[in-house]
């Protein structure tokens, strides 16, 4: 028995019942992400590929792209990561009422950043003429940032879940590694458009 | 960067004290990190500069929120080793399609030099 135990506290970097030490649920996570960064490696590869050959009458990337919008929406998620960071170190410290206000403030950055991405999909289709099957710029960045958004709205039904289960009484401190385990999976999220940020959007402007 | 999971108790609460500040001070640099990208495209220098500042800074965002908000700094290292094998395989593995479809290949079918044309269809 870990000394932490016989404090009567949780050691939730800890797990004295797997061989590993290391909560499964949390290994699960870690090793879903391992192989998620090679998804995603592929799909921004592939973007960095064909971004230099766009069929002639095409506008450049640099024209369609609003260096604004993405720049708020990079915000916003960095801000979600944050407030995720903060959610898990409330259940740690089985503070219900500050991961509610956490993980709705972690949802609300999250819807926001995908209200901006539809409105940039939308302003790409229907201002630019950019669509997924006109161009390979557009079959490339649509299928990489789709992909990346879709990642974002598990996420926030996830969230949403976890806020769901605190009001029933079916989220205490014991299951903070539910809520590390979503943490986890949400910060990749964030690391993954830290890489689209630069290789997507900010080497256009070069 | 990792440390060892075991914490005495209460070095283990002060940590969970501060961590709270860690992570609010991480934003901000995080945030500032990012407005220094916007900056550094506009700036009047030579590409592979600007495309080598971009790299890092966008490196240490992504190490900052691994360690930091990812908790690997206090976790134990093998979590670090798993997620790394992922990355080096990931880049590894963007490294070897950005060599195999180089710049030639890339090129649709309908941009390529007539021979190069004939050559695939052939």
């Amino acid at each position: 028995m870990s000394s932490n135990a016989a404090a009567g506290t949780i050691d939730h970097h800890l797990d004295p019942s797997t061989t590993t030490g290391i909560p499964n649920k949390k290994l699960l996570m870690w090793a879903f992400l391992a192989s998620d960064c090679m998804f995603f490696g592929c799909l921004i590869s592939t973007h960095l590929i064909y971004r230099l050959h766009p069929p002639p009458g095409t506008l450049p990337a640099r024209q369609v792209f609003s260096i604004e919008l993405t720049s708020f929406s990079t915000f916003i998620l960095l801000m979600s990561s944050l407030m995720m960071a903060l959610a898990v170190n409330a259940i740690q410290k089985g503070n219900l009422k500050s991961l509610r206000w956490s993980l709705l403030t972690t949802i609300f950055f999250g819807c926001i950043f995908l209200g901006c991405q539809v409105y940039e999909f939308r302003n790409f289709v229907y201002e630019k003429h950019l669509t997924i099957t006109n161009s390979i710029l557009g079959t490339t960045f649509f299928t990489l940032t789709g992909t990346h958004g879709l990642h974002v709205l598990i996420g926030v039904i996830w969230l949403s879940g976890m806020l769901i289960y605190s009001f029933t009484g079916r989220l205490t401190e014991k299951d903070a590694i539910d809520v590390e385990s979503m943490g986890l999976y949400w910060h990749f999220v964030d690391i993954v458009w830290i890489v689209i940020f630069t290789a997507v959007y900010l080497l256009e402007y070069i | 960067m990792s440390a060892p999971a075991s914490q005495a108790p209460s070095s283990g609460h002060h940590l969970e004290q501060s961590k709270f500040w860690i992570f609010v001070q991480i934003a901000m640099l995080l945030a500032v990190i990012t407005g220094l990208e916007l900056v550094t495209v506009y700036l009047p220098f030579m590409k592979w500069i600007l495309v080598s500042a971009l790299v890092i800074l966008s490196t240490v965002k992504f190490m900052f929120v691994i360690f930091y908000f990812m908790h690997l700094r206090w976790d134990k290292v093998f979590c670090t080793i798993l997620f790394f094998i992922g990355l080096v395989l990931a880049g590894g593995t963007m490294w070897a399609l950005l060599k195999l479809f180089g710049v030639e290949d890339s090129k649709p079918l309908s941009m390529a030099e007539p021979s190069a044309v004939v050559l695939r269809v052939a």
